[in-house]
């Protein structure tokens, strides 16, 4: 497969969708990652999010501007395969009749010949990805037979077999166990120092910082991008959301006085987000991540 | 005893009995394969309306005097594209758009058929006539049978992959859209060699009934294809021998046989069963403390 280790570029550029009943979806909106990337997008439901996974993954020709990838059009992208798509858990029919590694195997399908019928190579490629995702004693499965966690990385494994270096995911925290998706994080990181570029679609705005190393903010069009720390602030979030994200401000908190340092927000929603004083944003492991700015932006100069 | 044996050889003593079998079960076994597809698509509706909207095309095609499968076919589908225009470009609902394109080709066919009442048998078309079919139309029928199980044999993975996801089939650079033609044009022409054998009010059950019930039978789709596959032939080959002793009509006996294995299939389903899913629910409430 060409390209597989080469390094990759997407490049949104001036995008406008509109749909044929008239209602423009998306306006003029760009934004460019390179090689080894987390990009997490963020905005409101009918924001858009969904109008620019389908015009990367060509469903939607943009009525202006364009999507290259790797400096060409995206259907010269997906004749090499190289995007790969995790669905949404409701975009599935989970009583279809097919086993984890049918689905897996699907990923293969543009490798084989028009028979479809698994090679030597095809099977490996099945059975490595299953193992990375920790589900391979779950390959006869049907994946109704699975949790919300198994199901997603299931999916998952797909993208890996089928070899994309420009993933998408949409949603891919909800209904799954903090366990799975600290498992997915993980699998994302190894993915990123691979050279993919990932893009995910989330509402989990608490996790973005934790794994994500760029935002795009959304909202009919790009309101901004570029590194999560530059991008991912208190008033760039108000302007995407709007007035729709809940907010808790605690002034002067009592507990930490009397608990020493120590804060606690426990949700039964999504992560929360949480910013300091002064905007800075919240993470588990702090020092390791200024750990990783710190190398990032070493090997930028 | 042989006697009784001689009694049952019977129908297979007439050329027109043996033809009546085989052409059933081929057209069963073609549906067979097919229904697994339009069952997990959710076009049961669509085999539906196609299968009357066939009737003005079988009706124009006798009366200027053309091979009646090539006018079946299109007008299902010149029906199929009506429907996938009214459903784009009004804010009517599907079921809705089917109900009116598919009636509205069904009154086409009857005005143009009781305009024309010598050259067209109404009955034939509705009910079918298997016993007296003609050697122009065993012809066509064994072609549209042979192309689409060449079809289906060679494309049936791509054709799951659509059903089951056409996101990805469109993200590994297959064209959905094909896919969906070809789908589409399959059902078309099945559901005109259906029509030979049961008749148009009965073509539907030929391309859901043994789809849904191998669905309750197994959860792989290649297993699936053959056990609806199978299920067509033998329901086919048994409908249309026992009409012979029962001396009823062809089609009735092999829909309702089909009927008599989806009940049984949805009682006794070894996982997807009634029964099966109740000894579960017993399973899980006895073990409860």
């Amino acid at each position: 497969m060409s390209g597989t280790d080469g390094m990759m570029s997407l490049d949104v550029e001036g995008v406008s969708v509109a749909y044929p009943n008239g209602h423009l979806a998306l306006h003029d909106a760009s934004f460019h990652l390179a090689s080894g990337t987390i990009c997490a997008l963020v905005g409101v439901n009918g924001s858009g999010k969904s109008t620019l996974f389908k015009s990367i993954m060509g469903f939607v020709n943009p009525s202006a501007g364009r999507v290259n990838i790797n400096g060409g059009a995206v259907r010269g992208a997906l004749k090499q395969h190289l995007v790969a798509y995790v669905p949404q858990a409701e975009e599935v029919d989970w009583q279809f009749p097919v086993s984890v590694r049918d689905v897996v195997m699907m990923g293969r399908y543009g490798e084989m010949n028009f028979l479809r019928i698994p090679r030597a190579i095809d099977k490996a490629k099945v059975e490595e990805s299953l193992r990375r995702v920790s589900m391979w004693e779950f390959k006869d499965r049907q994946i109704g037979e699975l949790s919300g966690g198994q199901k997603k990385r299931v999916f998952l494994a797909r993208a890996l077999a089928q070899g994309g270096r420009v993933i998408l995911l949409d949603e891919p925290f909800t209904g799954v166990d903090v366990k799975t998706e600290e498992a997915i994080i993980e699998l994302l990181r190894e993915l990123r120092a691979s050279g993919c570029i990932i893009l995910v679609s989330t509402h989990n705005l608490g996790s973005v910082p934790e794994f994500c190393d760029q935002v795009v903010l959304i909202n009919r069009t790009v309101l901004a991008y570029g590194p999560t720390a530059d991008v991912f602030t208190e008033q760039n979030l108000a302007v995407a959301f709007g007035g729709v994200l809940r907010q808790f401000q605690f002034d002067q908190s009592t507990v930490q006085e009397h608990d020493g340092r120590t804060i606690r927000v426990l949700t039964d929603d999504e992560r929360p987000l949480v910013f300091g004083k002064d905007g800075h944003l919240e993470y588990t492991n702090r020092k390791e991540h200024e750990e990783l700015l710190r190398k990032r932006s070493e090997e930028h100069e | 005893m042989s006697d009784i044996f001689q009694a049952l050889l019977v129908p297979l003593q007439y050329d027109y009995m043996l033809r009546a079998i085989w052409v059933s079960a081929l057209v069963g076994g073609t549906c067979g394969f097919l229904s697994s597809f339009v069952t997990l698509k959710g076009w049961s509706l669509m085999g539906d309306a196609l299968s009357h909207a066939v009737v003005p095309g079988v009706a124009v095609a006798y009366i200027i005097g053309l091979p009646f499968s090539l006018g079946a076919f299109v007008a299902g589908l010149l029906a199929a594209g009506t429907m996938a225009l009214v459903k784009t470009k009004s804010r009517i609902r599907e079921d809705a758009t089917i109900g009116i394109v598919f009636t509205a080709y069904f009154a086409l066919g009857l005005l143009l058929i009781s305009l024309k009442p010598a050259r067209v048998d109404l009955t034939n078309i509705l009910f079918g006539n298997i016993l007296g079919i003609a050697d122009a139309d065993i012809r066509q029928v064994l072609i549209i049978s042979v192309v689409t199980l060449v079809v289906i044999g060679i494309k049936w993975k791509d054709l799951m992959l659509f059903c089951f996801d056409s996101n990805q089939a469109r993200t590994l650079g297959l064209r959905p859209a094909l896919l969906h033609v070809l789908l589409l044009s399959l059902l078309a022409a099945t559901a005109v060699a259906a029509l030979q054998a049961v008749g148009a009010c009965l073509v539907v059950a030929m391309l859901v009934t043994p789809g849904a019930t191998a669905y309750l039978l197994t959860d792989r789709f290649g297993r699936m294809l053959w056990l609806s596959a199978g299920m067509g032939v033998v329901s086919s080959i048994a409908g249309a021998y026992a009409s012979y002793f029962l001396d009823g009509a062809t089609g009735g006996c092999i829909v309702t046989l089909q009927t008599l294995l989806f009940l049984a299939a949805f009682i006794f389903a070894p996982k997807h069963g009634i029964l099966a899913s109740k000894r579960r629910v017993r399973a899980s409430t006895s073990s409860l403390p």
